[in-house]
């Protein structure tokens, strides 16, 4: 392998390594397990939400709604245990709410065939309606039991319990991806739909399949939110789009220069959690953080290019 | 006085001489038609004098002079070329069109009052009644045409090209755009005319220059001659003799379509051919202009689009078209004319190519075996000899050829029952020209229906055993061996001469 391949495939791996390294010799107390579990923590719902939007970049559609569908499934799933229901059915509830509104986004880009961006963000204003509905504004702070906290909070020896759900999470979507038949057709629809239609792909079924998955995500992500905070605000995950954003677009720098993949977007994540933990830690103020992790964006997109134009991709 | 003379003129494409040592001249106020069947090298010829390819030899003369066109905009100034697309911005008026790149200004604004009246008035000069101040994309498609031809009149070329100009517009509009010449001559300006309508060049030139597979055979009078020699010109003499055909008895019946002739694009006249047929071990060859409507039947079977002008039957059962998964379950695979924008997944490599429509049968329990798949892919590689580095290798690095046969090598273990080729060996190399036919030999061998949609003539007589020929999106003549190419060249060209034959009765 050439050097400049090499550095297509793997230049964002080596740049997270030296991000870790720089940040392991310059920052006391960074290179400690506890913060190294720390990072994987903060990590966990952002990768986990950008896991279902990674699927609908692959069909290579777009979806802004899911950090408001996280919100609203954060405060529905609060408000639901709050007024007696059983937990393990406010979650299925909640989890089933999702699958129906990512329907609803596919049939409404596959069936009516209005552009996924548009249909989204017209869905996730009506999702964030739909919280000031169910609220009027006010915040759940308190009556969460720790059954359903522990999701959130627990550990399991020294790992919490959100770390292992995202490391599941990580290997379901990358062997679903990978190693299936209707993940490699999510990767045929989003490559070339006509020609995925021609061979007989259905394109609008695989559509509708991302846009549902990206809306799971977005409950399943609301709901652990909820039981980390112990408490659920009408905007509580309202940051993920921007972030969410961000770090699949770092993850398309990985490997395959250009598409979207479940170990990219968690490379793309370590990044970003590796710079919000390095920087908290060094002392710096919070919106050096969003300057830095704005250029660093800018920078990975500007090599992708640069990269896939001297690939003649 | 020549206004325009090319000397030896040459283009060679990798693996194809699209222009081969032409000599041409037009004189100035002359109208030149330039006929020839599809792939005979006309839209070489304009591109060329447009500015779009460079020569690969040869020389191009205006006024005599020794002239290079490095690119379109240098040639612009002085041949204006009317193209099939129009170069017209939709939302702009027509008079902001016209103008486009020359506006009249002062200070930095606009005269918009001098501009509307300079533009009607050089409207008007033409005869024509155009609505100047809606967008250009409230025109009539046909208004849209002559619009982009005032827009092209009004930079004042000395020398004209239309490429086949009437294709978009009705009897009465191309009426008008024939007065249009007609003026543009009176004024002196030279006009090369290329056409498939041997009616227009009768009533419309004064030359015609014939081509075939890249060369000029000829140039006429139009006086001294008429449509039957012109296509007589236009036909190749070796015509079917490049590549051995190996004889099948057809078998049993696998697709038949009858056509009702409800749809108003579609309605038959009388003489249309009212229903096709393709047998087992058949070759069946889809002759016809380009847009006459080939692919897009073949794709109605296929994706189930636009089903209600005619009825399929396939083996003797009732077929209705539903999507591509449902034609390919019934044993009905395509492989597409545009190979980069629906044979292929660029941005995937060989291996996936090849796999991706097959991988419900190349897995267990919904997960890939990368076992099969992989023993599958080097068998296919082998069989077709696709020359690949590694089944890794990214497609799109591939030479035409090679693109072809992936694909088509995907459907190769599907046990299709027919097989729609659509203009499976455009732009491929004539080495690869003939495997491709081979393949389509041995499918039928293995005792497939083929359908065999070409706009090369030439292969369609070698290969076919029988040539429906489509016109403007009817089927307008069913041929049988021996083939009468000059019959099907003019079923094509749409002069209603039809043969009925019974067939295997």
């Amino acid at each position: 392998m050439n050097m400049n391949k090499f550095f297509t495939q793997f230049g964002t791996v080596i740049a997270l390594a030296l991000l870790f390294i720089v940040f392991a010799v310059v920052v006391p107390g960074f290179i400690e397990s506890n913060n190294l579990i720390n990072i994987l923590t903060q990590i966990a719902l952002l990768m986990i939400i950008a896991q279902g939007f990674t699927m609908v970049l692959i069909v290579g559609e777009l979806d802004l709604s899911f950090a408001n569908l996280a919100s609203l499934s954060s405060v529905l799933v609060a408000g639901l245990i709050i007024h007696g229901m059983n937990p393990v059915l406010a979650i299925l509830l909640v989890l089933l709410a999702g699958v129906a509104f990512g329907m609803i986004n596919g049939a409404l880009v596959t069936k009516v065939g209005i552009p996924s961006l548009i249909t989204t963000l017209a869905t996730g204003i009506v999702a964030n309606g739909l919280i000031y509905m169910y609220t009027k504004g006010v915040s759940f702070y308190s009556g969460l039991p720790k059954s359903f906290l522990y999701l959130g909070r627990g550990r399991i020896g020294a790992i919490p319990v959100l770390v292992i759900i995202m490391l599941l999470d990580l290997a379901v979507f990358h062997i679903f991806v990978n190693k299936t038949v209707a993940g490699s057709n999510l990767k045929a629809t989003g490559g070339n739909s006509s020609a995925a239609f021609i061979a007989g792909i259905n394109v609008k079924f695989y559509k509708v399949l991302a846009l549902v998955i990206c809306s799971f995500s977005a409950a399943l992500t609301g709901i652990l939110l909820t039981a980390r905070l112990g408490a659920a605000n009408p905007e509580g995950a309202g940051g993920f789009l921007m972030e969410g954003f961000a770090i699949v677009l770092l993850g398309q720098t990985v490997y395959t220069v250009g598409r979207a993949s479940p170990l990219g977007t968690f490379v793309g994540a370590l990044i970003i959690g590796v710079l919000n933990n390095g920087l908290t830690l060094m002392g710096a103020q919070y919106f050096t953080q969003d300057i830095v992790k704005g250029l660093i964006i800018i920078l990975a997109v500007v090599i992708s290019s640069i990269q896939s134009k001297r690939m003649g991709a | 006085m020549k206004s325009l003379r090319t000397e030896g003129l040459s283009k060679q494409f990798p693996g194809v001489l699209a222009l081969h040592d032409v000599d041409f001249d037009l004189e100035e106020g002359e109208i030149h038609a330039i006929v020839g069947e599809n792939g005979a090298g006309k839209s070489t010829f304009v591109k060329i004098l447009a500015g779009v390819y460079q020569p690969t030899s040869g020389k191009i003369y205006l006024d005599n002079i020794e002239t290079k066109f490095p690119s379109p905009r240098e040639a612009s100034t002085f041949i204006g070329v009317v193209h099939q697309e129009r170069e017209l911005i939709p939302f702009y008026s027509g008079i902001d069109n016209l103008f486009l790149g020359q506006e009249m200004k002062s200070l930095g604004f606009l005269k918009k009052k001098e501009m509307k009246q300079k533009a009607i008035d050089f409207m008007k000069k033409y005869g024509l009644e155009l609505d100047m101040e809606s967008p250009a994309s409230s025109l009539s498609s046909g208004m849209q045409e002559m619009l982009s031809i005032l827009k092209i009149l009004f930079r004042s070329p000395k020398i004209v090209i239309f490429d086949e100009p009437t294709a978009p517009l009705s009897i009465k509009e191309s009426e008008i755009l024939f007065n249009l010449i007609a003026d543009l001559k009176k004024a002196g300006t030279s006009i090369i005319y290329i056409t498939h309508h041997l009616t227009e060049v009768m009533q419309l030139a004064d030359r015609v220059s014939v081509l075939r597979n890249g060369e000029k055979v000829t140039t006429l009078k139009v006086s001294d001659t008429n449509e039957d020699q012109i296509i007589k010109l236009m036909i190749a003499k070796d015509l079917g003799q490049q590549y051995p055909k190996t004889f099948m008895a057809p078998q049993e019946e696998m697709l038949r379509i009858e056509f009702h002739g409800s749809d108003k694009k579609t309605k038959m006249s009388p003489h249309d051919v009212s229903s096709i047929c393709i047998h087992s071990k058949e070759i069946v060859g889809f002759a016809g202009l380009v847009g006459s409507g080939r692919s897009e039947l073949a794709k109605a079977v296929v994706t189930g689009t636009h089903s209600d002008a005619f009825t399929v039957a396939l083996c003797g059962a009732p077929f209705i078209p539903k999507s591509p998964k449902f034609a390919i379950s019934n044993g009905i695979v395509m492989i597409p004319e545009d190979r980069r924008g629906e044979g292929l997944i660029t941005s995937f490599d060989v291996k996936e190519n090849l796999s991706f429509s097959r991988l419900s049968q190349l897995s267990k329990m919904g997960f890939r075996s990368e076992k099969r798949i992989n023993s599958r892919c080097a068998a296919i590689i082998k069989d077709l000899s696709i020359k690949v580095f590694s089944p890794a290798q990214s497609v799109g690095t591939l030479s035409g050829g090679n693109q072809q046969k992936v694909s088509l090598g995907k459907w190769f273990d599907a046990n299709a029952k027919l097989w729609i080729f659509d203009e499976p060996t455009q732009g491929i190399d004539v080495e690869t020209k003939s495997e491709i036919y081979r393949i389509m030999e041995r499918l039928a061998f293995q005792g497939a229906g083929i359908w065999f949609i070409s706009s090369d003539l030439r292969e369609l007589l070698a290969i076919s055993d029988r040539i429906y020929a489509m016109y403007q999106s009817r089927v307008v003549g069913e041929f049988t061996r021996p083939f009468d190419g000059e019959k099907i060249l003019q079923a094509m060209l749409g002069r209603n001469i039809v043969e009925t034959t019974e067939v295997f009765s």
